[in-house]
């Protein structure tokens, strides 16, 4: 494992930075026979920024990404990278590069074997091999076959093919699929500093945690559908908190409350109110200026986890 | 159909296959029955009076050119469905641009392999015949030298099929199968049915299906060198099993078309295959 991300900056790759302008997704459908996998997806992937692609197993994340990446055609909508659809690039590994998941590698060939084949096919010096070996960390293991490598190994040279063609836009497919902790971290930071340089990251995940680390902005699928577009922060923010107040007349707290704009307020059992849109200082002070005593008082966070499990049980909801 | 940027895809289908045993492993055998092949080809020549002895190991060449093209449909259709079975057609498909490019480099590189396997076939057949005769009746260089060329055009052709062929069917296991079947039952069973057929122009269509197409082609030389111009038809047709066989050349333009049908195939089917 490499001590830290290697990134290449190169004058020639900054002038083609400006140009980026990652994914564009519109109306986007798949129907395989009588499955709608994705169902009239739109978003788009800014360069610049990781965007987390996230959706429960089975919600058309994998279908999504192979459409955009020309190897699904879609029934319906079209998926563009940098202006274009993927068939209509000149050189698509010089524009995306990919890490999908069931993205194979013939068991006796060796990783430098197969990322000489992808070379050539690019049409990048053997040189670049090296480097892409050396970046992902696999610079000592290339004589070896890859039935031997591990599922950790495949991954990182999946990356390393993906990175041959120093391309502008990554995507990548549950990446931390069969990744160490370690290589977890390493791949973030590798992404980081990959959007950091101007250009456009879209990693998908079933997992959370994974994405609430790496991603700036999140795209949220859920049965074919885009439930969620936009900065996790933002999403954080629009109904993350609720302030739980126990009182001596929940009834008054409510209307001095709602008298001062906050109307969000949930009666619950046992004297509880639950108030949402507001903070524990402002439903204290107005309990106070009532005249309610006050009883108890909690700072309810909504987890992420929870908002996300919101948004993709109930595709209709959240739209 | 873009076919114009094909010199990457090529160079890269050239790593993959020698970074693989496969076209190897299918050598050894090549060179081994050729070698036997034309053992007994020679060893056969010298059973005869030298006043008497015929260019036999031209026919024996010919026997084993036969045999070395199923070997190169093997070997293309092995590589080519190969990549889907493990599932590197994926990155295949996002290094290159277009789908066409791709298949039409498996073809070209499968094609040279073919040849290839033709060539070692003609090196070793050779060396086994001079072991075996070195005489009077040893053919000339010119009837030799057209053989060997047809042999290299035919493994050849065989080679760009399988590809295209192994790229239409994709499962490895059943692109295999299913063209063993053909060559081996296959044909023999529709060149039966035609045979069997009233008139003689449905009879002599037998010799335009590929297998029989490559037999009579690389036949055609040898026999008419052995046989005669008269009598060299007829013994085309007892080994290749066809009716009043046209000549090599229309024999290899047929293959060349049975080729590019089953090429626009498999490109017809890779376009529209989604890889999942």
């Amino acid at each position: 494992m490499p001590s830290r991300p290697t990134t290449r900056p190169d004058p020639t790759n900054l002038v083609q930075d400006d140009r980026t302008e990652g994914i564009t997704v519109r109306e986007l459908s798949k129907r395989f026979g009588a499955v709608q996998a994705v169902d009239g997806l739109t978003f788009s992937v800014e360069p610049g920024a990781v965007t987390g692609f996230l959706g429960p197993n089975g919600s058309g994340k994998t279908t999504t990404l192979r459409m955009i990446l020309g190897l699904v055609t879609p029934t319906a909508g079209e998926a563009r990278i940098n202006g274009l659809p993927f068939a209509q690039l000149p050189q698509p590994a010089r524009v995306v590069g990919a890490v999908l998941e069931a993205q194979g590698f013939h068991p006796a060939r060796t990783a430098r074997a197969h990322l000489l084949a992808c070379a050539a096919a690019i049409g990048v010096p053997d040189e670049a091999v090296e480097h892409a070996l050396g970046t992902v960390g696999l610079g000592d293991v290339g004589e070896r076959p890859v039935g031997d490598y591990s599922l950790g190994m495949r991954q990182r040279l999946a990356l390393a093919v993906a990175l041959l063609g120093d391309p502008q836009v990554l995507v990548l497919d549950e990446p931390g699929n069969g990744l160490d902790p370690e290589g977890i971290a390493w791949l973030r930071a590798f992404l980081r500093a990959f959007a950091a340089q101007g250009r456009s990251v879209l990693i998908s995940t079933h997992l959370l945690a994974e994405v609430e680390q790496a991603a700036d902005h999140l795209v949220v699928i859920s049965h074919g559908r885009c439930v969620y577009q936009g900065s996790l922060a933002q999403l954080q923010g629009s109904r993350s908190t609720r302030v739980l107040v126990r009182c001596a007349d929940p009834a008054r707290l409510a209307d001095a409350l709602a008298a001062t704009g906050v109307l969000e307020i949930d009666t619950l059992s046992g004297g509880w109110l639950g108030v949402a849109g507001t903070d524990p200082v402002h439903v204290g002070d107005v309990a106070l200026g009532a005249g309610v005593a006050i009883y108890g008082m909690v700072h309810e966070r909504v987890e992420l986890e929870q908002l996300f499990f919101q948004l993709t049980t109930d595709p209709w909801r959240a739209a | 159909m873009r076919v114009g940027p094909v010199a990457a895809p090529v160079r890269a289908e050239f790593r993959k296959v020698v970074s693989t045993r496969l076209w190897w492993g299918l050598l050894i055998p090549v060179a081994l029955l050729s070698s036997t092949i034309n053992l007994f080809g020679g060893a056969f020549t010298a059973a005869f009076d030298e006043a008497e002895r015929l260019p036999l190991l031209l026919g024996s060449l010919a026997y084993a050119l036969g045999l070395t093209s199923v070997f190169a449909a093997v070997h293309g259709v092995a590589a080519a469905a190969g990549e889907h079975r493990h599932r590197t057609i994926t990155t295949t498909y996002l290094t290159t641009r277009g789908r066409a490019p791709v298949l039409l480099a498996k073809m070209l590189v499968s094609a040279g392999v073919g040849a290839c396997y033709a060539i070692a076939t003609v090196v070793t057949g050779v060396l086994a015949g001079t072991v075996a005769d070195a005489g009077v009746a040893f053919p000339g260089v010119a009837p030799l030298a057209a053989t060997a060329l047809i042999g290299v055009a035919v493994s050849a052709l065989w080679g760009a099929l399988g590809a295209a062929f192994g790229t239409a069917v994709s499962n490895q296991v059943s692109a295999l199968v299913a063209l063993l079947l053909y060559l081996m039952a296959g044909e023999l069973l529709v060149g039966a049915l035609l045979d069997g057929a009233e008139s003689r122009s449905v009879r002599a269509l037998s010799s335009y299906l590929p297998g029989n197409a490559g037999e009579v082609a690389v036949y055609g030389i040898p026999v008419n060198e052995i046989a005669g111009p008269v009598t060299g038809p007829q013994v085309v047709e007892l080994l290749a099993g066809v009716t009043s066989p046209p000549g090599w050349g229309v024999a290899l333009v047929v293959l060349a078309a049975w080729t590019a049908v089953v090429g626009a195939v498999g490109w017809l089917v890779a376009a529209r295959r989604d890889i999942t």
